[in-house]
């Protein structure tokens, strides 16, 4: 176990290594660039020459990367061309928490709703629960997130025009701020999570080894417990890996709807401005995460059936 | 066929996803209006005789829109989810199955491309194939672009899911004991796990659609998709939300048509679940 | 520069202690008198009335009461501030927060007049090329140091400084006498900006300019402490020190900047506000959430900034609202032609392009309260645009004429590129329909990210011949005069002439103009020929003017709304709401 760790730390290495070289080269390869976007559409060959000398990017591709790495693997993640002499650090560590935070906060509450819901619907099949359950988790999955949104942020304005209390539709800072981008994060996960569920417990029901266990005369809870769900549960765990992952980075549409500073607000105003250096940090910070969760879940795959072997 | 006769839900499913893509397809035979046509003393009509589902903030009948809307996101949608489970799945199964090497490559490429920043992916793709692919056979073109996008980045999260079932799937007892009996990894994985993991596969590609469908849209906004005056749902939705308070109908439509759209694609995919 | 109405962000006289009846009115604060009385002209924002009244110029006394007001200021189209360095801001809502907080040695009213800021008086030398300010004095920073002559020539020098590395600078002050050698690294100072003594600062020009003053109003114009920003390190603007009417209270990263009033403001203090908070809304949502925000009360003003008013969408809804502004702005939205290759290089096709359009169509289409049709390249209130220009209007049968005389041939694959934002979609898409039903021709559509489109844009200046056919643009003034409009974007390879339009007769008038100062209405005859001429050639396609719009809650006293931007007149007046 502890060599399969190693090996998949190992590997994290070579990951990162390459996403950051791929990232690299497709912010070089891509149209725009961020002397142009900070120069807005006006054009000025002196102005642009200097400022492009300024920030090094007149320099050829393999001597750039080389900077960049040399400074990541001193801690160093860069300076943000946009923001004039901001650390990225700067700007990414407090975006971090709170698209975490918000992001967990979501993912918690799909889980406890999703996979409930999800089982109950798989213990009687094509009943009513079934039916009515089903079709809720597909229609708030299939409902364009920024729909839901829009509809909440409307449902708000129309309150607090008839006087009734409404919730703020967007900012940060205060414990209402959470209520509408948590239930919009929470909304698409949970019918997804409810519909893999139900899915995934129809599939292990079916089982022989489930029906063994029935038939031996098991009780209902014990069947479903002891033995279904924690089958059921390997494509939630691979699901939740990568999820959990994204949660860090923050979700880029929902925080930007909301005003949330979270990581993903930055990201999307990095992406359209062309500021590399805090896109390439943010597609690091991701891609540890994935690889890390990943892993865990690799590990969690063992917990779940002791005879899956990690190798 | 004669399974889904006895599941009168599939079945039910299987007949609406059938008249959806009738509609897609026929639908302009028969309802005769230019779905480009923008009339400017009617701009977000609410649904009347002239106009069936209203028209939107161009003046454009709506239902003429949506059959070749749903015709553009039916395609890609079919398109991606293709890659998904042949590409996806069968990259998930090597991995599960075989282990190693195999699987060393398999996951650490899903984990970079979960990872990749896909919007700065998209723009790249648009940048050097837009004027050359993306120009391609009225609109064929762009469309290909948009489904290899999606499908570039959709197809590590199945294979991952194939993966996991797959690492499961072959420490059962049964399969030591084909093996046992000396059949070979082919059979093995047609025989026995391929067969396991169909209903897995079904519902993420199920599920995954509504998600194509509107990343579609967002890719629409970076040129990579189909183009005016060519539609989707999802682009549908997402210029009809700019003016939903002043006529709520234009969103409802083509989210409508969505939502059927995935429920009819679930129950079928539930039907098609083997029963024993 | 890409409609950042930052410059036309045009700040207004704080010495008059006018109330404007249209903004609620609240009494002007009890002050004692300055030394000197200062006449001012004042006229009222375009709807209204002209008015002229002698105004006193006071000092603000220490309130008797803090005030309590909180007035929240909604700035669209950035999430962050990169900075609140005025050498270096460039976004729209950047340079209006750095407007409050720095100020310059002259300023804008609302007609657009150049008045007097940090700056009591100025003389011009007789062949206009020197100019020398005199500081105003007592001016003192808000943290209480004088201003001198020494800060103004650090400040305007910092803009120019090629190792701060601002662009702005180079742009707006490149006619200081030695500007270019000492931005291009070339030379180590700039000749042009000395301070004479701690009051006086002089200026000398490289070529006489009639709109120097406009450029000098920029932010890049701005006085900064010198101690501040030598002693204040990398980011010493987190604690900036400026003689505007507020201070940095508090900067909320990726949420909001806090401001509070500036005791020392020369003319007034806001003291009846607690802050001001400047509240951010980037993103393509952003102007929809700060509207939504409005309307649920967590903000007092939205809209007027930058690129991104009130939602087209939105507007229908507000409309009738009492809190609803709008008006006419120096902003214009036309086609690009490239007129170096094949279909666009030949007259007779940009002409036909041109005539096939029914612009009241278009106007209908994006709302009549929204838009004015435009069919010259000045717009309404830009000097020179009182004088006549025949524009190309609606003529389909004349438009097929031209197209056949052109022999252009139907088969030619015509493509127009834009980059995707607000309701850019919707007017190509509706040119792409008139020209199919007028002209009988397919045009295709080229929707790019806005930075591709940006990037295809100075490939096509740079290499014309592999470049762009046509494209969607729009131009906002930098400073309210027409060598903006006319020569700096038509001219014969201006960097703004991506489509490398050329006129001999053109560049001759737009030259003389350029350097004419003895004989204003001269020079504005000139660039008024040109205009003629570059409209008939179609340099550009003109096609419509956005208003500016916003929405004011109806208890906040003492702002004026105009289409160059919500103006304040005596920040001592103003009101948000209470706390």
């Amino acid at each position: 176990m502890a060599r399969f760790v190693a090996r998949r730390l190992f590997s994290l290495i070579f990951v990162l290594f390459s996403i950051t070289f791929l990232t690299f080269l497709v912010g070089y390869l891509a149209p725009g660039d961020p002397i142009q976007a900070m120069m807005g559409s006006r054009r000025d060959p002196k102005i642009y020459a200097r400022l492009q000398h300024e920030y090094g990017l007149d320099r050829p591709f393999t001597e750039q990367y080389a900077a960049y790495i040399s400074g990541v693997l001193q801690g160093d993640l860069g300076k943000s061309y946009r923001f004039a002499g901001r650390p990225v650090w700067d700007l990414i560590k407090t975006g971090a928490p709170v698209s975490a935070e918000l992001g967990l906060t979501a993912l918690g509450i799909s889980l406890l709703v999703g996979v409930p819901v999800g089982m109950l619907a798989a213990i009687r099949a094509d009943g009513l629960f079934d039916r009515l359950s089903t079709v809720g988790m597909l229609l708030i999955y299939s409902v364009p997130g920024f729909v839901i949104a829009g509809v909440l942020q409307i449902m708000q304005v129309i309150a607090y025009q008839n006087k009734l209390p409404s919730l703020p539709t967007s900012g940060w800072g205060r414990p209402e701020h959470w209520v509408l981008p948590v239930l919009v994060l929470a909304a698409a996960t949970t019918g997804y999570l409810a519909t893999l569920t139900r899915s995934s417990m129809l599939e292990v029901l079916g089982q022989d080894y489930v029906r063994t266990a029935r038939a031996k005369g098991a009780s209902q809870a014990r069947v479903m417990f002891h033995h279904a769900l924690r089958n059921a549960l390997i494509p939630i765990v691979t699901v939740l890996g990568p999820s959990v992952a994204f949660v860090v980075v923050g979700s880029f549409a929902v925080e930007n709807v909301f005003r949330v500073p979270g990581i993903g607000f930055v990201a999307v105003q990095a992406i359209g401005t062309r500021d590399y250096p805090v896109i390439q940090s943010v597609t690091l910070i991701l891609a540890a995460a994935v690889v890390v969760m990943n892993l865990i879940t690799d590990m969690a795959y063992t917990v779940l059936d002791p005879r899956i072997r990690t190798r | 066929m004669r399974r889904l006769k006895k599941n009168p839900v599939a079945f039910a499913a299987l007949i609406v996803l059938a008249a959806m893509c009738v509609f897609a397809v026929l639908g302009p035979w028969l309802h005769r209006v230019d779905p480009a046509l923008q009339d400017v003393d009617n701009l977000r009509a609410f649904p009347s005789a002239l106009h069936p589902l209203g028209t939107d903030d161009r003046g454009r009948d709506t239902l003429a829109r949506l059959m070749i809307g749903l015709r553009v996101s039916l395609l890609v949608a079919v398109a991606v989810e293709a890659f998904n489970v042949v590409v996806g799945a069968g990259l998930g199964l090597a991995a599960g199955y075989f282990g190693g090497a195999v699987d060393f490559v398999v996951s650490r490429l899903a984990d970079m491309l979960f990872a990749f920043p896909g919007i700065l992916l998209a723009i790249l793709i648009s940048a050097v194939f837009g004027s050359s692919i993306g120009t391609l056979g009225d609109g064929a073109g762009r469309l290909l672009l948009v489904s290899g996008s999606l499908a570039l980045v959709g197809w590590p999260l199945m294979a991952r899911y194939v993966r996991g079932q797959t690492l499961a799937l072959r420490e059962r007892p049964w399969i030591d004991g084909s093996r046992a009996l000396g059949a070979s990894d082919v059979a093995i994985l047609l025989r026995h796990i391929l067969p396991n993991l169909g209903n897995l596969v079904i519902v993420s590609a199920t599920l995954d659609v509504a998600g194509v469908v509107v990343s579609e849209a967002t890719l629409g906004l970076l040129g990579l998709s189909a183009q005016p005056p060519q539609t989707s749902l999802g682009k549908m939705i997402v210029e009809a939300f700019g003016y939903i308070t002043l006529n709520w109908t234009q969103v409802f439509w083509p989210s409508l048509a969505l939502s059927v759209l995935v429920l009819a694609v679930s129950f079928l995919g539930d039907g098609l679940r083997e029963k024993v | 520069m890409f409609i950042n109405k930052s410059s036309l962000v045009l700040r207004v006289l704080p010495l008059a202690a006018i109330v404007l009846a249209a903004c609620g009115a609240q009494p002007p604060q009890a002050t004692q008198l300055p030394p000197q009385q200062v006449t001012v002209e004042v006229t009222a924002p375009p709807q209204q009335i002209e008015v002229t009244r002698v105004v006193e110029v006071e000092k603000p006394a220490a309130p008797a009461v803090p005030g309590n007001q909180v007035l929240r200021w909604a700035l669209e189209g950035i999430n962050e501030p990169s900075t609140l360095d005025p050498a270096k801001a460039g976004d729209a809502p950047v340079v209006f927060a750095t407007g409050l907080i720095f100020r310059g040695l002259i300023q804008l009213d609302a007609q657009l007049h150049v008045v007097p800021d940090g700056a009591e008086s100025w003389t011009v030398s007789s062949d206009t090329k020197v100019y020398t300010f005199k500081i105003r004095k007592d001016l003192k920073f808000s943290d209480g140091s004088p201003v001198t002559a020494e800060d103004a020539a650090f400040s305007i020098t910092r803009s120019l400084d090629p190792k701060i590395g601002g662009g702005n600078g180079g742009y707006y002050l490149s006619n200081i006498l030695g500007a270019e050698d000492f931005s291009a690294g070339k030379s180590d100072k700039l000749d042009g900006v000395k301070a004479l003594d701690a009051q006086t600062l002089e200026i000398t020009l490289k070529n006489p300019s009639a709109y120097f003053l406009y450029q000098l109003n920029f932010i890049t114009g701005y006085i900064l402490s010198k101690k501040n920003v030598t002693e204040g390190g990398e980011k010493w603007y987190e604690k900036p020190v400026g003689t505007g009417p507020f201070v940095l209270g508090e900067w909320q990263h990726n949420q909001k900047l806090v401001l509070t009033p500036n005791a020392n403001y020369w003319a007034g203090a806001p003291n009846q506000l607690k802050q001001v908070d400047l509240i951010f809304y980037g993103g393509d949502q952003g102007s929809t959430t700060a509207c939504n925000d409005y309307q649920t009360g967590a903000v007092d003003v939205v809209g007027s900034f930058g690129q991104n008013p009130i939602p087209s969408q939105f507007v229908p809804q507000v409309k009738d609202l009492p809190d609803y502004h709008s008006a006419p702005q120096f902003v214009v939205r036309y086609l690009g032609f490239n007129n170096k290759i094949a279909p666009f290089n030949d007259v007779k096709v940009r002409q036909a392009f041109a005539l096939a359009i029914d612009k009241s169509k278009l106007i209908k289409l994006l709302g009549e309260s929204s838009v004015r049709a435009q069919d010259r390249i000045l717009p309404g209130g830009i000097p020179a645009s009182e004088l006549k220009v025949d524009g190309l209007s609606f003529d389909a049968v004349k438009a097929k004429t031209l197209l056949a005389e052109a022999k252009f041939d139907p088969a030619t694959k015509v493509t127009i590129s834009y980059g995707t934002e607000g309701d850019n979609a919707k007017v190509l898409e509706f040119l792409q329909q008139e020209w199919k039903q007028n002209l009988g021709v397919e045009v295709t559509l080229e929707p790019l990210e806005l930075q591709t489109f940006s990037q295809k844009l100075t490939d096509t200046y740079n290499k014309p011949e592999e470049g762009l056919q046509a494209y969607y643009s729009v131009w906002g003034a930098d400073y309210p005069d027409p060598q903006n409009w006319i020569s700096q974007q038509l001219r014969t390879d201006v960097g703004n002439n991506n489509g490398h339009y050329s006129n001999a007769e053109f560049d001759k008038l737009v030259d003389a103009a350029d350097v004419e100062v003895k004989d204003p209405a001269a020079r504005l005859k000139a660039y008024n020929q040109a205009e003629q001429i570059a409209v008939t050639e179609v340099g550009w396609l003109p096609l419509f003017s956005p208003n500016a719009n916003a929405l004011v809650k109806s208890y906040v006293t003492g702002l004026v709304f105009t289409g160059q931007g919500i103006i304040v007149p005596d920040w001592t007046a103003v009101r948000g709401v209470a706390q």
